[in-house]
């Protein structure tokens, strides 16, 4: 039977996330037999913003409930709306990004409706019987937990940068369907009272090249060197908690479990150790070489191309050919 | 009338003391519990409030089995007045929701009057960040996550700093209401007072029928979800280890990789 698959789309920058794309992305090329459907709320102008992106989601139909109450993105008003939206349309299993917002978001309404939700999925597939099996970091990623849930719909949350967006796959726009949401009775309780937006460090988690630093590195100095390599290669710097922890480098670069998760085409891990919390996150890069004076460390042994060597001598000697 | 605050801690595992075996396994003798970092950052807010010049009285409370003392206690001496564990054979196996109802329950039935609940941002052990706003939807009252800051509080409603992933906010909750505090690693040293009170306060352990739970919704019973298969991650990748040679040689085989899947895009 078919099964209908609901998808939270969060718009970001006038665009669809780019990690509800992502979702949107895997189901239509892991989910056989599902029906992928989207639903937005927002108010008229954050709509009016990004319909065109979010026309090209690639999901069958977009439920669009516009409100200007919307604007708050109160979790209170969202999940009661949301609420009445899923008991009325049944969706089999629905799925929403764990941004900081989904993550706020998800577990209330589950709570509302007493289901279950398996919150931070690295993986979803969908068994012979049509039920989700929810795959997600454990124990600081030492352990992969594959989740079911005895209730309906199937509920997830999925990271950011787990699945990768294939823009290419998505072809047919999507039927509109405008829905006037219900909100009687529910009320946002929250205000906002000023919010100041944050520098923007652009999709870096999906950037071709991705060049991460660790506690190999052994100075600040020696860290800078992968911000200015990373400059000239027109790549993106990244580091490991521990590097994070020594303050060489801000936590939104953090890759690994309690960070970002990537996906690039190339990850190079310069005296990092690879251990299960960092390479958590980087699963989903088409190829890892790691550099690094232990020929045993976990990494040597989960990259693609393993390295041998003083990562400082090597990072020198890329600035060096490149500047010239 | 007291301003009450209730703060939701967690025993985990300490995950950043692994020992390792001579055998390379991971020793679980002796790994020591602890409480949830981010459940500190939560005791340091409340502290914070209570600071304030206000009749403040912290009632800290956390499920799980009888050891979890340990870190009731240990919250004591950070300056908690109240201690409450939830600790059942028939609590064990719940998940989130199960958590989240049977934190609920022990709320209603005995703090409820509380003016704010206060919870770390997510646990370590499992880093799942559900239970708050799980249970804030239980008690049927405002919430907010990723808190790190208290700007202003007032009778009936609070200021807060709030971190999204596109800004820093600034928002206004009613009281009551439940925020998830996101800050973690913070040291508290018992001071020598409280200390001297949690070696005398007792912590009250609560069974499921004094909490008038539903069997159905506690434990394994009221946890829909379940753990289908657990297994190590399998790495995929074969490795090949590039031969000795020179600093020199190996960036340029980086710098080849580099390009080539530069021009992959082209
Ligand atoms: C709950 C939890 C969550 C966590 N989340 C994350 C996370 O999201 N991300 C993360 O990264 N970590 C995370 N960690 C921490 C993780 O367990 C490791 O401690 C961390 O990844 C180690 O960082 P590192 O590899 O830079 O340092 P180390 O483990 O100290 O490794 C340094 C490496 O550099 C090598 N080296 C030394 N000198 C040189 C040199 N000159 N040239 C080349 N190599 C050299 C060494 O051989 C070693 O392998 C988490 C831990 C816990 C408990
Ligand atoms: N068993 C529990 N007892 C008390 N509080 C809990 C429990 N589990 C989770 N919490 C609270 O919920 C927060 C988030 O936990 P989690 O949802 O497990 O990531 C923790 O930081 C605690 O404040």
């Amino acid at each position: 039977m078919t099964k209908n698959v609901l998808v939270y789309i969060e718009i970001d920058e006038n665009k669809a996330a780019r990690v509800s794309k992502e979702i949107i992305s895997h189901a239509l090329s892991n989910f056989s037999d599902a029906d992928i459907n989207g639903i937005v709320l927002a108010d008229e102008q954050a709509i009016n913003l990004a319909l065109d992106d979010l026309k090209k989601c690639g999901v069958n139909k977009l439920y669009i409930l516009k409100d200007n109450l919307f604007d708050t993105h109160s979790t209170c008003l969202f999940a009661g709306v949301l609420e009445r939206f899923i008991l009325e349309n049944k969706p089999d299993i629905l799925l929403i990004g764990a941004t900081p917002d989904g993550r706020d978001l998800a577990p209330r309404l589950a709570s509302k409706l007493n289901i279950g939700l398996t919150a931070d999925c690295t993986d979803l597939q969908v068994d012979s019987e049509g039920k989700l099996l929810a795959t997600r970091p454990t124990y600081g990623g030492k352990m992969m937990a594959t989740i079911i849930s005895k209730t309906l719909p199937d509920f997830a949350t999925v990271r950011p940068g787990a699945f990768k967006y294939n823009p290419n796959a998505v072809h047919n726009e999507p039927e509109l369907v405008y829905i006037n949401p219900d909100i009687s009775g529910l009320s946002s309780l929250m205000e906002i009272i000023s919010s100041e937006n944050k520098p923007r460090i652009d999709d870096w988690t999906c950037s071709e090249v991705i060049i991460a630093g660790g506690l190999g590195l052994k100075t600040k100095e020696n860290f800078d060197l992968i911000y200015k390599l990373a400059e000239l290669l027109k790549a993106k710097p990244a580091a490991s908690r521990a590097a994070v922890e020594q303050g060489w480098a801000p936590q939104d670069i953090q890759v690994g479990q309690t960070g970002n998760s990537v996906s690039p085409k190339l990850y190079i891990a310069f005296g990092i150790s690879g251990a299960m919390q960092h390479t958590a996150g980087i699963t989903n890069s088409d190829k890892i070489i790691a550099v690094n004076t232990d020929k045993d460390a976990p990494i040597m042994h989960t990259a693609d191309f393993a390295i041998q060597s003083d990562a400082v001598d090597i990072i020198n000697s890329l600035i060096q050919k490149l500047s010239n | 009338m007291a301003f009450k605050i209730v703060v939701c801690i967690k025993q985990v595992p300490d995950t950043t003391d692994i020992r390792w075996t001579e055998h390379n396994t991971i020793q679980r003798d002796g790994l020591d519990s602890v409480i949830n970092p981010y459940d500190l950052g939560a005791i340091n807010l409340a502290n914070y409030i209570k600071s304030l010049n206000r009749e403040v009285e912290i009632i800290v409370v956390t499920m799980g089995p009888l050891q979890a003392q340990d870190s009731l206690h240990e919250a004591l001496a950070m300056g908690c007045d109240e201690a409450y564990l939830l600790s059942d054979k028939k609590f064990s196996g719940a998940d989130t929701l199960a958590t989240a109802y049977t934190l609920s329950q022990f709320i209603k039935n005995f703090v409820p009057d509380f003016k704010l609940v206060i919870c770390g941002q997510q646990a370590v052990d499992g880093d799942t960040a559900q239970t708050p706003s799980s249970l804030a939807e239980k008690l049927g009252i405002a919430q907010a996550t990723n808190i790190t800051k208290l700007i202003n509080l007032c009778d009936d409603y609070a200021i807060w700093n709030k971190e999204t992933q596109l800004c820093t906010q600034t928002i206004k909750l009613p009281l009551p209401s439940l925020v998830a505090c996101s800050c973690n690693n913070i040291e508290i040293n018992p001071d020598i007072n409280s200390y001297i009170r949690s070696q005398k306060s007792q912590i009250k352990i609560l069974n499921a029928e004094s909490l008038n739970v539903l069997e159905n919704n506690i434990g394994l019973k009221g946890s829909p979800t379940q753990v289908k298969n657990a297994y190590r991650p399998i790495i995929t990748r074969t490795t090949e280890f590039l031969a000795e040679s020179s600093s020199d040689a190996y960036a340029d085989f980086i710098l080849s990789e580099i390009n080539k899947c530069k021009a992959d895009n082209d």
